[in-house]
């Protein structure tokens, strides 16, 4: 009786310590495994849904072989419009009633952030390209970035402009955002701590359509290089206004920006040869055989709508592949009956994983959640060609 | 720091052309109905998508830019007709929630339509730079500050040397009186707006010349060009002009000697400032608003 009661309480206690999951198998069917996929499907955000239906190509990739475990994917699409109260509008929809087994995508960091505590405490797993770093740091038992984020992006920026030991005094041009602090924060510090020098940090907002206040200020000020932590607009202005000041300074944009829609839209070859330089996510060149069964995978398996208007898939896609890659072989490591529990866990065990895309082997551990660390840079060089570096100057073989 | 003040000046100029035009576009359909369009920032944003398709089917930018213009004046006369007359004597409030929800929805259209991408207009000109002693100045400076002149000094004579300026200002001191020696005001007014859309139009299209097309281009033309009208003067055509001149140079220096942050929040800044201490701005005369 006494040791009944001992037992009793001791699961009462097991059963409240617990993490409130309200269902560990939930979107889990003996046929299907059930996933929620929300991004900016609408609004001004709407040119980062590429982070959204590159994942979606691989899943459907996966169900034309037949699935995991004889289960197929389901997604459900959810429009959060890149704003937080759409998001966390359309999350709660995802988790309560679609009742999704977990949510990939969320490419806009303010949502992210703005879901984190629904994901945290229903349990739900997550798995995107958000780069901002205090999603998966400190740990959440069920958050993953198996791509990079702001604090890998900002190092590698840095890293990469401070490999030409010629530039010592760096200029930061940035929104005065959230987005842009998460890349220009770690780029600033990496700088310092290297023996570097931040020469002034200089705001430019979302909207802007005009560079020359900041391209005179980067001039005045003798800056040698300039971080970029802009989006792809803004980022283009900047480099317009530069060139037409004759500012020489080299730029490294964040991952706000598409490389080649910007170099295109720029629009003018001598304002970006051997001057624009992004951090490059990718193991080689898009376009290259490396890279060529995405690219057949995205044409094959996206619809009309879900692909550019015009030419080949876009960076975008490419960089949210790794989502879903990642995704599937945990649910292939997680086995025939797949919990929430099992499936994290399967994360964690990923060590040394080649994706296929991204430049790093994603490795992830219980006290790790972020995959992927090193990365190259792409820029093109003075005859215009685009190249891959792994340092200045020395082109990525 | 003070040798780059007269490239700052040069480059506000050029800047304060642009929103020079869109403070006078705003204008001309306030002056004709006493209603400021707080949709007019989609009209802008509408004429350089019109151009875009247009150029699409082929033409050279001069035709599509009028068809344009021409298409926009229409879109602009059937807002006023159907959407602003049939509530046009009721609560101020009710015909800027229209004007609101009007451009709103025109945005929602273009999201539809051109939310996932990112398209740009082809320029008429090449990309040229010139030096004027220690001043950059580019052919899209020229090529705005041009057209925008152009077009100013023709609606100066329009509207200071015609019977139909003379029309506009009838209308904009009394519209009862107008309406009693014989004149359509209903008719009129269509027009003007229709007028003033075709002038935001053309904004839009000469921003489109260095900016990518983005459904969301409008909402910063209608503050700069609401900022550019106030301090002008409601209802002054050539306070919109130097109101948006300016404003565009005021940015510059601001921005460059004090602080980045500022290019952004100057026009908010002189809103308030002129609202509280000059509300009729520089060359407006006191006179109820209706928004």
């Amino acid at each position: 009786m006494r040791l009944t009661k001992i037992f009793l309480t001791v699961a009462a206690a097991v059963a409240t310590a617990s993490p409130a999951f309200a269902d560990n198998m939930q979107g889990i069917t003996d046929k299907t495994i059930k996933i929620g996929n929300m991004g900016p499907f609408s609004g001004e955000a709407a040119v980062f849904n590429p982070l959204n239906y590159g994942p979606e190509a691989y899943l459907r990739y996966i169900n034309a072989q037949g699935g995991v475990h004889g289960r197929k994917f389901e997604t459900v699409f959810a429009d959060d419009a890149c704003n937080e109260a759409k998001g966390i509008a359309a999350a709660r929809k995802l988790i309560y009633e679609d009742k999704v087994f977990m949510l990939m995508g969320v490419p806009c960091s303010g949502v992210a952030m703005a879901i984190k505590p629904m994901l945290e405490k229903e349990g739900i797993p997550w798995v995107g390209p958000a780069a901002n770093p205090k999603l998966t740091r400190p740990t959440v038992p069920a958050m993953f970035h198996v791509t990079y984020t702001g604090i890998e992006s900002g190092q590698a920026m840095a890293g990469f402009a401070m490999s030409n030991p010629a530039l010592k005094k760096i200029a930061i041009v940035e929104h005065s955002n959230d987005w842009a602090h998460g890349y220009c924060n770690p780029a600033s510090e990496y700088i310092k701590s290297h023996g570097g020098e931040v020469l002034e940090r200089i705001a430019m907002e979302r909207g802007s359509t005009d560079g020359t206040t900041q391209a005179l200020k980067i001039k005045s000020i003798g800056a040698q290089a300039v971080m970029g932590c802009l989006y792809q607009q803004e980022l283009i202005i900047l480099l317009r206004d530069m060139q037409k000041f004759g500012v020489t300074a080299p730029v490294i944009g964040a991952l706000g920006a598409d490389f080649d829609q910007t170099v295109q839209q720029v629009n003018n070859p001598a304002a970006v040869r051997d001057k624009f330089f992004q951090p490059y996510q990718f193991k080689a060149k898009i376009g290259t055989p490396a890279l060529k069964e995405f690219e057949d995978m995205f044409t094959k398996y996206l619809t009309k709508d879900e692909l550019p208007k015009a030419g080949p898939p876009t960076n975008f896609y490419y960089f949210g592949i790794p989502v879903a890659i990642v995704t599937v072989e945990a649910f292939k490591r997680a086995g025939a009956s797949p919990s929430r529990e099992k499936w994290i866990a399967a994360m964690e065990s990923i060590k040394d994983f080649d994706t296929g895309v991204l430049a790093d082997k994603i490795n992830l551990s219980k006290d790790n959640h972020v995959g992927v660390q090193r990365m190259f840079a792409v820029g093109l060089d003075k005859d215009g060609k685009q190249t891959i570096y792994s340092s200045w100057g020395k082109a990525q073989n | 720091m003070l040798a780059v003040l007269p490239q700052l000046v040069v480059s506000g100029i050029a800047t304060g052309m642009l929103y020079a035009l869109i403070a006078l576009s705003l204008t001309v359909g306030y002056r004709a109905t006493t209603v400021v369009n707080f949709g007019h920032g989609e009209m802008v944003m509408a004429g350089a998508y019109a151009l875009f398709v247009f150029a699409g089917f082929g033409l050279s930018f001069a035709p599509a830019l009028i068809l344009a213009l021409g298409l926009l004046f229409l879109w602009g006369a059937l807002t006023q007709r159907v959407f602003m007359r049939p509530i046009i004597s009721g609560p101020h409030l009710s015909l800027a929630m229209m004007a609101l929800a009007i451009g709103y929805a025109m945005r929602g259209g273009a999201r539809l339509r051109w939310g996932s991408e990112v398209v740009t207009l082809t320029r008429p000109y090449s990309q040229d730079v010139f030096m004027l002693g220690p001043m950059v100045v580019t052919m899209d400076d020229l090529a705005i500050s041009g057209f925008v002149l152009v077009l100013m000094g023709s609606l100066s004579i329009l509207f200071y040397l015609t019977p139909v300026g003379r029309l506009v200002q009838a209308v904009f001191q009394s519209q009862r009186g107008a309406a009693l020696v014989g004149l359509n005001v209903h008719a009129f007014h269509a027009m003007m707006w229709g007028v003033g859309a075709a002038l935001g139009a053309a904004g839009g299209a000469l921003l489109g010349l260095f900016l990518p097309l983005s459904p969301d281009m409008g909402v910063w033309t209608l503050v700069r060009g609401f900022a550019a009208m106030t301090l002008g003067g409601f209802g002054s055509f050539h306070g919109a002009v130097i109101g948006g001149l300016l404003l565009g140079v005021m940015e510059k220096l601001l921005g460059f000697y004090i602080n980045t942050v500022f290019i952004d929040i100057t026009a908010y800044l002189i809103t308030i400032l002129v609202l509280l201490i000059r509300p009729a701005g520089l060359f407006g005369r006191q006179t109820v608003v209706r928004i």
